[in-house]
Order: C-alpha cells, then sequence, then structure tokens
C-alpha cells in the first residue's frame, strides 16, 4: 500500500518537473492518504516485529528484532531508531524503509561506535528495500562470534538500495549473494570495515547494478564480484558504473589489498565510468574471473600522491599508488578510453573537496565532497551507453543526490 | 607358552636331582574328532606327596618330567567334556606316553552352566569360538594380538578379515570399517556391552586408545542374533578383556620405540603450562568480558624438538584367592608415542571453463602429535557355589593428545586474487596447537544363577562414562602475498618475485567439553533341555533398558590484530610481540549451536530359540528396539530449530542354520534385520569445521535411522589345531542409508540416500607347513547407492550449471579389495616368533564431489609390518620387536587422476622385553 503511495508520489513529482520544463501547465496529482498498516507504536520494540515505522516517531531497538516470513517490516519516513544492547535486525519476511531526501530514515546504536549493531540479516528475507535511510556503526561479532554484514541477503530476491548512507560500519558492509538482483544506486559508504570488509560484495549468482555509488575508506574492495570457487555456476553478473571510489583497500595490509572494484572466480563485470582515486589497487580483474565477457574502461584513475608509505608496526613499506591502478597480479590492463594519472595533477578528477588522505582509521571523521568541479576531466569523457560523465555526481541529474 | 614355561622349570630342577625318576607325557584329543585340546586342565597324584597340575601346550601336550617311580592318578579336566582318569604305574627311566580322548559331556549342552569359557586369549580358544558360535564370529586372540606388529585395537582390527580402518588425517581416530560399511553401520561394545564414546561427534570410540596388551581377544560379530543390539549393519566389534586366569599370572613388559618421522624432522613442540583447562565463562561467569591478558601465548609458541623415544610399559596380575572362588584380575598399559605426518592437501575446484575439477588451493600440513594412553583393566569374579558367580569389571582409558598443526596455504583461485604465475598467490600459514584429553569408564556388574538344572538367569549393570576435553585450542592465522615484479619494461620479460610481510589475521580460541552417561540394565532367561533323542532344545528371552544422556560444550573468542594510528592491520613478528583485542569478548558459550544436551532412551526386548541336532543347529529369533532420542539447543533460537525428539521401534528377526558337515566343518546360512541409528551430532544443525578434510559439515534434523536386511552363507573348516579356511558370500539392503552429502562452498550435510545394496565374499585361512605358517584374508565388496551430482552447460553462454543428474557410485568409505597376508614362522623349542605381514587395501570412495562423474577416492595403499620375538633361555623373559609401516606408504586421495591429498607417515619401531611368570 505505502508502496503504492511513493511510487505514485515519485512519479508525480517527476511528471512536474517533466512537465516544468516543457510548458507552463500546472498539473497537480492528488494521492489519497492510506493509513500505515499496523502502525507500531513508537518506544521499545524486539522480538517478533511486523508493521510500520510511523514518521516522526523514534523506536529503541532493546533485542534481537525478527520480521517472520510473510511478514513486512516498514518505515515510513523521517523515523529514528536506536538500537541498544547489540542487537540486530532479523529479515525472512519483507524489509521495506523509505525515507526521502528530505526526511531520511535514521538507524544508529545507542552508543555510536562502529560495530556496535547488528544491521539487517535478510538471509531469507522475501525482498530488500532501503531508500533515503541512514544507517550507521553497523557490525562487529555476532554471539557466534562471526563477524556481521550491515546488509546481508542469500537468497535470490529483489534488493533495492539507493540513495542511502552506510557509515563506519564493520566488516562487509552490503553482502549479497546466492541469485539476489540487485539495484545498488547513489548511496554514499564511508570509513567502514576495521582491518577486512568490502563496502558492496556481490557473490554467487548475483545479478543487477551499482552505480552512482560513492565509497571512501572502506577497509577492503569498493566494489567486489565473485562466485565461490567451490560453485561457480551460476556466474555473478554486473553492471559497475559511474562510481566514486576514493582511498579504499589500505587497512587490510600488503598482503590483501582492496580494490577500487575488484572481479573474480568467474564473475562477469561491465566497469564503466568509475572515478578511481588513492586506493591500494585500483581495477583488478582476477586470472580466475570470467575474463571474456568482463568489459571495461572510461575509468579515471587518479593518485593524489606518488607513494604512500606504511610505518605500521616500525616497518617502513613504501606502496606507488599510480603503479597498482590496474595491479600486475591481474590481467586487467589500461584501455585507451580511460584517463589515467602519470602525475600528480594530471587528471586530477578535481573534488570539490578532497583533504587527500590516503590511510585513515574506521570511523574516522570525514568531510570530502566528491562532486566535480567544473573542468574536471571526468565531465564529458564518459561512456554514454551509462552516463556522458565520469563519477557519482553527473552533470545530469541521474547520479548521487548527497 | 607359560605351561611349556614351568614344565621346563620342573625339568630344569629335577636335572640337578639324582634320584630314580621316570617321566609321563602325552596328548590330550577330542576322541571323536581327534582335534587336540589346548588348555586342558592333567593332574597327577600319587605317593610320596606327589601332586602336580599342569595344563595341555597349543599342540595339547602336556608333559611331567622326573616323576619319582611309584603308582599314580592322572586325571584330566577340560570344560565341557567329562573328567577322565587313568591310574598309571612309572617304572625306571621310563617315558611313559599316556595319550587321552575326552569325550563331550552330553549334560554340558543340555544343561545350563555359569562357567566354562574356553579361553579367547590363545589362538585356540579362538578357532574354537569361531566354530561354535551361533552366528558368524571372527577372533583374534590376545597371544596373536601381542606376536603381531600392532599396539593397539586399531592396529590389531585391520588384519581381520573383512576389516579396515578409517584413519583421518593425522592418524588420530580410528574406527572400524566392517565388510566396507562406514563405522556408523558397525558398533563397539566392551565385554559384550555398548560403551559411551568420548567423541564429540559419533557415537563410536575411538580404537586407537585401547592399549592390545589389556585385551583377551577381539570378536567381531558379522551376523547378530537377537540377543544381541540390534544397531549394527556391517558389524559388531567386541573387545574382551583379560579374564581372571586360573592360576597365578605375572606379566610385565616394556618397550621403546621411534618414528622415522622424527629423523627427518623435527617435532613442532608447544608448551602447554599456560592452557587454560576451563573457558573464561565457566571460569568467571557468564558476564565477564575478555581481555587480551586473558588469552596464553606460550601454546601458540612453536619450537622445534627432538621427541624422546616412544614408550610402552604394562603390567598384568592375576590370582585366585579365598579357595579359588575369587577372582583378581588386574591390567595396566601406558603407551606414549610421538608421531607426525607430512602432507599435500590440495582443495579442489570446478574448472571455470570445462566439466572438470582443478585445484583451488595448494597447502603443505606438518603435523606433529603426542599421544598418551593409559589404560587399566579390573576384573574380580566371586563363584558363591557351582550355580551362582557375580563378576565385576571396571575398565578405565585415558588418552591424551597434543598436537600441533602447520598449514601453509596458497590460494591458486579465489582467495583475493589467486595465482599469476608458478610461485605466487595469497599464503595462509595456520598455526594451530590442540590438547585433548578423552576419558572411557565402563563399570559393569553382572550376575549368573542357575535357577534348575535347566533354567539360568543372568543380569547384567552398566555405568558407563565417556568425556572429551580440549581446553583452548589455539588456532593462529597469518597471511601474505607473493607477487612478480618485471624487472625490466617487457610486461612479458623476466620478473622476480616479491613477497610482502606477513600479516597478523586473526586467532581463535576454543574450549570444547562433552559427556555422555549410560546407564544399563539387561536381564536374560535360558532354558535348556533334551528336546528328543537327538535334539537339544536352547530358549532365551531377555531385555535391556539403556538411558543415555550426553551435553556438548563449546566456548570461542576470537581475537583481532590491533591496529595502528591509520588503522592499519599488523605485521606479524612473533607471538610474543603481537598485539591484539578481543573481538567477542563474552565468547560464545551463550549461542553456540555445538552446545546442547541430548538424550537416547532404548528398550529392547528378545526371545530366540536354538534346536541343535547332531550334525544341524537351528536358530530363529525376533528383537524388538525402541528408541527414543533428541536433542535440545542451550540457547533459545526465535526461528530456528531448538531441539528434536524422535520415537521409533524396530522389529528384527534373526534366524540361521548351521549345517556340520563333519567335526571339522560348518555350513552356515543366516539372514538378519538390523538398524543404524544416526550419531547423535547430525541431528545437530550447527556447523562442524573438520580439520582433517577441511570441510565443514551441518547436522540435518530430517535424518532418519537406517534399516537393513542382511544375508549371510558361509563355509567354514578347522582342519587342524589352529587352522583354518573360511569362505563366505552376503548380501544386504540398506534402506535410508545416511552418506554426505554435498550442498555449498566446502559444506556437507548428512542426508539418507534412498535405498544401498551391498555384496561381497570373504575369505579366511591360516595353514601351518611345519615352522612357517601364512595366514591371511581376502574381501571383495561392491556397493552401490545413487546421489545427484550436477555438471555445467557449456553450450550456453554464460554457460548453466544443470543440477541433479543421478550418478551410481559406492557407498562412502567402501573398499573394493582388501587383503592381508602374513607369513608366520614359530619355533616353540626355542621360543621363537617371526610375522612378516602384507596388507593391501583398494581404492575407497572419500568424499563426494559435486560435479557429475568427479568424486575423491583414497587410492589403493600396500603396507607391510614386522615382528618378531625370542624368549630368553631361563624362560621367563622374551625379547620383542615390531615394525610398522615398513614401505613409508603414503595415504593418497584423487578425484580421478587430480592429486588431492597425500599424506606420508613414515615408518615407526620398537624393541621391548615380556616377563612372564
Amino acid at each position: 500500500m505505502k508502496t503504492t503511495k511513493f511510487y505514485l508520489l515519485a512519479a508525480g513529482l517527476a511528471a512536474l518537473f517533466a512537465s516544468c520544463s516543457k510548458s507552463s501547465e500546472k498539473t497537480t496529482i492528488i494521492t489519497p492518504t492510506v493509513p500505515a498498516s499496523n502502525p507500531i507504536a513508537p518506544g521499545n520494540i524486539s522480538g517478533f516485529v511486523k508493521g510500520t515505522l510511523t514518521t516522526g516517531n523514534t523506536y529503541t531497538i532493546t533485542a534481537d528484532l525478527t520480521v517472520k516470513a510473510g511478514d513486512t517490516l516498514a518505515s515510513q519516513q523521517g523515523v529514528t531508531v536506536i538500537v541498544s544492547n547489540n542487537a540486530q535486525i532479523n529479515i525472512q519476511g519483507v524489509l521495506l524503509l523509505v525515507g526521502t531526501q528530505t526526511q531520511p530514515v535514521s538507524f544508529n546504536s545507542s552508543s555510536n561506535m562502529p560495530g556496535s549493531w547488528g544491521g539487517f540479516q535478510c538471509d531469507s528475507a522475501q525482498s530488500v528495500t532501503i531508500k533515503w535511510a541512514h544507517v550507521d556503526n553497523t557490525g562487529g561479532p555476532d554471539p557466534s562470534g562471526s563477524p556481521r554484514k550491515t546488509v546481508f541477503v542469500a537468497a535470490p530476491i529483489n534488493v533495492d538500495i539507493e540513495d542511502s548512507w552506510f557509515t563506519n560500519g564493520q566488516d562487509d558492509l552490503i553482502r549479497l549473494q546466492k541469485g539476489a538482483h540487485v539495484t545498488i544506486l547513489r548511496n554514499t559508504i564511508l570509513c567502514s570495515g576495521s582491518t577486512d570488509g568490502e563496502a558492496i560484495n556481490l557473490k554467487s549468482g548475483v545479478t543487477g547494478d551499482v552505480a552512482y555509488n560513492v565509497v571512501y575508506s572502506q577497509a577492503g574492495t569498493g566494489v567486489k564480484l565473485e562466485t565461490n570457487a567451490l560453485q561457480p555456476f551460476p556466474q555473478t553478473i554486473v553492471n559497475v558504473y559511474n562510481n566514486t571510489l576514493v582511498s579504499n583497500g589500505w587497512r587490510r595490509g600488503q598482503a590483501e589489498p582492496g580494490r577500487g572494484v575488484s572481479v573474480g572466480v568467474n564473475a562477469i563485470g561491465n566497469i564503466y565510468n568509475n572515478i578511481i582515486v588513492d586506493n591500494y589497487q585500483g581495477i583488478e580483474i582476477f586470472a580466475d574471473a570470467d575474463t571474456t565477457n568482463t568489459k571495461y574502461g572510461y575509468n579515471l584513475f587518479y593518485a593524489s600522491q606518488d607513494t604512500y608509505t606504511d610505518t605500521t608496526q616500525g616497518a617502513s613499506l613504501s606502496i606507488s599508488i599510480r603503479g597498482n591502478f590496474y595491479p600486475s597480479d591481474g590481467v586487467g590492463k589500461p584501455q585507451s578510453t580511460d584517463l589515467i594519472s602519470n602525475a600528480v595533477g594530471n587528471q586530477d578528477p578535481k573534488f570539490k573537496s578532497f583533504d587527500g588522505k590516503v590511510a585513515t582509521p574506521n570511523g574516522a571523521v570525514t568531510s570530502n565532497d566528491f562532486h566535480l568541479l567544473s573542468g574536471s576531466p571526468a565531465i564529458g569523457k564518459g561512456n554514454s551507453q551509462y552516463n556522458s560523465d565520469m563519477g557519482a555526481y553527473t552533470s545530469d541529474g541521474k547520479g548521487n543526490k548527497h | 607358552m607359560r605351561i611349556s614355561l614351568s614344565i621346563i622349570v620342573t625339568l630344569f630342577c629335577g636335572g640337578l636331582c639324582f634320584s630314580q625318576t621316570g617321566s609321563i607325557q602325552g596328548k590330550v584329543t577330542n576322541a571323536r574328532s581327534g582335534e587336540v585340546l589346548p588348555g586342558a586342565f592333567v593332574m597327577i597324584a600319587g605317593s610320596s606327596n606327589v601332586n602336580y597340575k599342569v595344563s595341555t601346550d597349543p599342540s595339547g601336550l602336556y608333559i611331567f618330567p622326573q616323576l619319582p617311580l611309584g603308582d599314580y592318578s592322572l586325571t584330566v579336566e577340560f570344560v565341557g567334556y567329562a573328567s577322565v582318569t587313568r591310574k598309571i604305574r612309572l617304572k625306571d627311566k621310563e617315558m611313559l606316553k599316556v595319550n587321552i580322548g575326552m569325550e563331550e559331556k552330553s549334560q554340558e549342552l543340555e544343561s545350563v552352566s555359569v562357567f566354562g569359557k574356553i579361553s579367547q586369549e590363545e589362538d585356540q580358544g579362538a578357532r574354537q569360538k569361531e566354530k561354535r558360535a551361533n552366528n558368524l564370529v571372527n577372533v583374534i586372540s590376545a597371544r596373536a594380538m601381542e606376536r603381531s606388529p600392532d599396539i593397539n585395537a586399531a592396529n590389531v582390527l585391520q588384519r581381520m578379515s573383512g576389516l579396515t580402518i578409517d584413519r583421518n588425517g593425522g592418524g588420530d581416530e580410528a574406527y572400524a570399517i566392517i565388510r566396507g560399511l562406514d563405522p556408523r553401520y558397525n558398533n563397539t561394545l566392551i565385554n559384550g556391552i555398548k560403551i559411551a564414546s568420548p567423541d564429540e561427534k559419533s557415537r563410536y570410540v575411538p580404537l586407537s586408545i585401547v592399549p592390545s596388551d589389556l585385551l583377551g581377544s577381539i570378536e567381531v560379530h558379522k551376523s547378530l542374533l537377537p540377543e544381541m543390539e540390534g544397531d549394527a549393519i556391517g558389524g559388531t566389534v567386541n573387545m574382551v578383556m583379560k579374564d581372571a586366569p586360573e592360576k597365578k599370572i605375572i606379566r610385565v613388559l616394556g618397550s621403546i620405540g621411534y618414528n622415522k618421522i622424527f629423523f627427518d624432522r623435527k617435532f613442532d613442540h608447544f608448551s602447554t603450562a599456560d592452557i587454560r583447562q576451563k573457558s573464561l565463562i565457566e571460569s568467571y561467569g557468564p558476564a565477564y568480558t575478555a581481555t587480551p591478558g586473558d588469552f596464553s601465548r606460550s601454546n601458540l609458541d612453536f619450537k622445534l624438538t627432538t621427541p624422546i623415544p616412544n614408550g610402552i610399559v604394562g603390567i598384568t596380575l592375576g590370582q585366585r584367592f579365598l579357595n579359588n572362588k575369587l577372582g583378581v584380575m588386574v591390567a595396566e598399559n601406558f603407551q606414549n608415542q610421538y608421531y607426525g605426518s607430512n602432507s599435500v592437501f590440495n582443495q579442489a575446484a570446478p574448472d571455470i571453463h570445462k566439466n572438470q575439477p582443478g585445484l583451488s588451493d595448494y597447502a603443505n600440513r606438518q603435523f606433529s602429535t603426542q599421544q598418551l594412553n593409559n589404560g587399566i583393566v579390573l576384573h574380580l569374579d566371586y563363584n558363591f557355589n557351582s550355580r551362582n558367580k557375580i563378576v565385576f569389571t571396571n575398565v578405565f582409558l585415558y588418552s591424551y593428545l597434543a598436537q600441533s598443526r602447520i598449514i601453509v596455504d596458497t590460494a591458486i583461485i579465489g582467495g583475493n586474487g589467486g595465482r599469476t604465475v608458478p610461485g605466487t598467490g595469497p599464503v595462509t600459514t595456520d598455526y594451530t596447537s590442540v590438547t585433548s584429553h578423552q576419558y572411557v569408564q565402563n563399570a559393569k556388574l553382572e550376575g549368573k544363577h542357575i535357577l534348575s538344572e535347566h533354567f539360568l538367569f543372568d543380569w547384567t549393570g552398566v555405568f558407563s562414562y565417556a568425556a572429551k576435553r580440549t581446553p583452548d585450542q589455539a588456532d593462529l592465522a597469518l597471511n601474505k602475498k607473493i607477487d612478480t615484479v618485471h624487472t625490466t619494461s617487457d610486461i612479458n620479460g623476466p620478473y622476480r618475485f616479491v613477497t610482502t610481510p606477513n600479516y597478523f589475521d586473526v586467532i581463535d580460541r576454543i574450549w570444547q567439553h562433552n559427556e555422555d552417561k549410560d546407564y544399563d540394565a539387561l536381564a536374560n532367561l535360558t532354558y535348556k533341555a533334551r528336546f528328543s533323542r537327538h535334539a537339544i532344545l536352547e530358549i532365551k528371552a531377555g531385555g535391556l533398558y539403556r538411558h543415555k544422556v550426553r551435553f556438548n560444550k563449546q566456548d570461542t573468542y576470537n581475537l583481532l590484530p590491533s591496529t595502528s594510528s591509520s588503522g592499519i592491520k599488523q605485521i606479524f613478528y612473533n607471538i610474543n610481540s603481537a598485539q591484539w583485542t578481543v573481538y567477542n569478548s563474552h565468547g560464545t558459550y551463550d549461542y553456540d549451536k555445538n552446545n546442547y544436551r541430548l538424550f537416547e532412551d532404548v528398550t529392547a526386548e528378545f526371545g530366540q530359540i536354538k534346536i541343535s541336532f547332531p550334525s544341524l543347529d537351528i536358530f530363529g529369533g525376533v528383537r524388538q528396539e525402541h528408541t527414543s532420542q533428541g536433542f535440545t539447543l542451550n540457547t533459545f533460537y526465535p526461528t530456528g530449530i531448538n531441539g528434536l525428539t524422535k520415537d521409533y521401534s524396530d522389529l528384527l528377526p534373526s534366524a540361521m542354520i548351521k549345517y556340520k558337515l563333519s567335526d571339522k566343518t560348518n555350513l552356515r546360512a543366516s539372514y538378519f534385520k538390523s538398524i543404524s541409528r544416526p550419531n547423535y551430532y547430525e541431528l545437530v544443525p550447527a556447523p562442524i569445521v573438520s580439520v582433517s578434510n577441511a570441510t565443514t559439515t551441518n547436522g540435518n534434523p530430517n535424518l532418519v535411522h537406517s534399516v537393513a536386511d542382511n544375508f549371510d552363507l558361509r563355509y567354514e573348516y578347522f582342519p587342524r589345531e589352529e587352522e583354518q579356511l573360511l569362505a563366505g558370500v552376503f548380501y544386504k539392503s540398506i534402506q535410508n542409508p545416511i552418506e554426505y552429502a554435498y550442498i555449498s562452498g566446502t559444506t556437507y550435510q548428512p542426508q539418507n540416500f534412498g535405498t544401498a545394496t551391498v555384496y561381497g565374499l570373504e575369505l579366511a585361512f591360516t595353514r601351518y607347513f611345519g615352522k612357517i605358517g601364512v595366514t591371511g584374508n581376502y574381501t571383495y565388496l561392491n556397493s552401490s547407492i545413487s546421489s545427484n551430482k550436477s555438471y555445467t552447460d557449456y553450450s550456453y553462454n554464460p554457460p548453466r550449471p544443470v543440477p541433479d543428474t543421478l550418478q551410481k557410485r559406492p557407498m562412502q568409505g567402501q573398499t573394493d579389495h582388501t587383503l592381508n597376508v602374513s607369513l608366520l614362522y614359530r619355533d616353540e623349542k626355542k621360543a621363537m616368533y617371526a610375522q612378516l605381514a602384507f596388507q593391501y587395501i583398494g581404492r575407497s570412495l572419500a568424499l563426494v564431489y559435486p560435479l557429475y562423474g568427479y568424486d575423491y577416492y583414497q587410492q589403493p595403499q600396500s603396507l607391510l609390518a614386522f615382528s618378531a620375538e625370542k624368549g630368553l633361555p631361563n624362560r621367563h623373559f622374551t625379547v620383542f620387536t615390531k615394525f610398522n609401516n615398513l614401505l613409508n606408504t603414503a595415504s593418497q586421495n584423487k578425484i580421478n587422476s587430480l592429486l588431492v591429498v597425500s599424506e606420508i607417515t613414515k615408518f615407526n619401531f620398537s624393541v621391548g622385553i615380556r616377563y612372564s611368570n
């Protein structure tokens, strides 16, 4: 019911803009005010829950919360959820969080520390939709000692994650596998993963699009595509385009460097129009990927410094960022359509503000703005099949809205 | 041999005396069959206070040397035979030969008795048992074990007909495979009673923790009688502990040995001094928050050492007191062994370009193990009178294991990159130290009471306890990456290798503990009488009740490296400088699915009838077993399975015919129905990670028990003492066999697999040519089962997986050909024995691989062992030596031609000395 309302609203707005730009005729779409199904009273919630978190209210999850198969947990815009006691949300039914640009939904822990609540464990969910939501400080061990992913799906369902913020989580942020069909658009993922964890980790048979996302300072890889070495079919087939991937992959160390984008074990990626800056490694097409069907190009690579010196534990390891745009252990090769920096200042994407920090800890405070200044070489150099600009913030307005 | 020793002593003494003497000697045989009767008592009484008692040697011979001249009365007694007395007059320097033929007491056959078992500790007794048993039995005697190269029950069993031993990597767990059927289809008994298992997963007892010197014999029952527990489809292994002797015995043995592997490399030693025996939560309660300092470092600090020699010490004391009414036997055996393995342990993964597996990982493993086994058997029997007897037996086994595992694994595909050119790839180095303590305690009190001439009542009460504690299994993982760097600008040109530092990845600490308690009560009533002029009737009925409880506990902590100010993972230099944080500071004690309690109650009733004609035994009966079992997880899971209970009853008929073609020949046919219950943990939906084959198994609450119809035909020929020829065929049809099916990743799950059929052929023989003997057995097996496999259809782009294609295959663990041949040398006069034992084990299915046409097969193995002993001139001491794995045989696993596992343990040897009074 609620979905319908929002779709109608979205369609209405789109129509409004469209009409504005074309003529002066003014149309106002009037949608009925549909009451929320099973409104959930504000306050403490836990255990088996279904229904709708209603707009403007604050809820506290005090212990693990479970949505049974067949049930729905929905959230209207402007809901604030505080999670205490390291609880997690288990979804076996439908998760439908729909905030708006002006009134996003917010999930955070009471302690506000990275890894202090369990995120959305949707292993066997029926569908997952997260739009315009803040999801902060997730991860940490579950009671069995295993690291928790922030959004975890292991089922062939539709997963829509759009326009949301994921900040200071631990381990994998978005981990989808077993045939999920994914739409991951316009999200911002910041400073997540302690010493491991990918931002968007898509495995075993996932298909869909990952576009217009910003991933900054992830412990592992920005966008990782693979299947399981022991189960290489069905293949993971994902379009990864117009993402801005900055300063990722440093916290795992040299033995397991993170990448902007990686394609491994029989996965197929279409990797275009991404801006890749100061990652440990840029785009890695591993030899065990489906290298025949993986396509890439029109990506911008930049290093804000020639080398980064890692002084962890007394060692002094000098790492050439530029040398790792297409790392030597992969089979990916520079493409003629790529914009590849050969010196500091050359092919600088010209972010609105970027402090140039390479390795920062999980949960670090950051104020970078990866919008492009005019004159950025990324503008107009994209593969127009996806977008004529590169990066998450494009001049056509389709890009990231944060 | 004990017998001949005493005779020699007498001889020796007699030689010093110069009086007029003579000697009496002879052979004791069955008057009808001519079969010799070893162990018969021969007593001589005469004037001048002469009163001697000896028993016959393995050839049925006895001798009284250097007797004063005069009149004697010679009496021979033997269980089941009418005693014989002869009057003899001995003249000067005479060597009188008195052969005695004994008649079987018909009385013995038609009335009940509380006594009378021929000792199975000698080979002859073992053959007698095989010949006379109502069912199909193979027996190996203590004497045969002593002279074999084997030091524990597992080693011994693999030389028996139709048996192989399932050894998982490292060789520290060993279970019997009978007739090619997985250990799950067999049960293990001590003195006829099921014992609790110390294993955290299964219901069977690791045979490698049972020292063979404690055993009187091992019986392998391949067909079941209604009076036996019905949960054996392959068969029952009954370890019969040493029994109180008729006369005083003192036996002491000691040996030392070494394993060649530690001539070639060092032992990876870790200190156990700082290991916490209890987990933090067990010690401080559930609210405790673990800190980095709570976790010891010394058990992850590996040092190269040279182990001390392996040692075994054993002592057996036995005597009868109170006018022979009270029999006491105590046996203690202590073994301390160091062994190890070097192996290649690769992991297979489907090739993404064609339907065949390739390697995803290449791993080298080096295991170093110390195993200490201690066993104590106490046996007390008290004969109130000839009609009432009680027996108490206590068996206590303790086994300690300290193992270090060093695994270096290079990912070839996956694992963050995989391999580009040979020599490169992400490398994980895993150091594990594990110590475990296993305890088995089994106390049994039984009584036999003759109610009247024809009625025997017997009862048994057993308390059995088993536990395993694995405190602080510590696992340190490091990772590094080896890459190439081009030395020129030519990207196809020369390159050199670069290795990153080794990073500290994670440390896991696991405390595991399980405990089993079994309470058993059994009672039987036997009626035995002459039924007609030629027929004897025996009817037996009885019941069993068993209550079992088990708990399983696990508490796991993960330690993550502390990070630098820029958040980067730590480089690992050594364990003492490594810094960590406790990732899950409250452990997993309250949550882990491996924390569960379970119960199993079995109630059984049976009735059986046997009619014996002179040349035919007909036997039939039925057993009813009711099982009630279940488990409860310690933590409540809002949406998952929290426990289950199961109830099932099985009616198990059994029928046998033994046709006695002659005194030396039997022809047997048998049918019986039997069951196999799932292993305890197999019902619990928790993941268990196996180190030995790097897989995870996940329990399946939907498993049902297996039921089998078993058919056997066997021909038996016992030509002469200790000699035999057994030839048999069998067929089994097993409904709902349980096998491990692949689910995903490296995870397997036990599942039921329709109906399996098994058929086979067995042959066993022993033949002596003077001092040289040959003994051997051969088994051929064939089983078939169907399982779902998948393949990939490459005609599509991208290729499509095609699941659920049925593939016929053998059952897991089933071997096709097994051959044992031993060459025996014996010279009783010189007290010299030697045995060269050869074993061939054919290939067997180790693990099912998900791709159609591909499975893991354990490759054929040929093994050679040697043992020898020599009695010293004083006849009390014997020196012996044992050599195992003389060919340094590797254990290999392949998927078709792809080598996955190759494990080398190398040969070991020992020398020792045995004293016997």
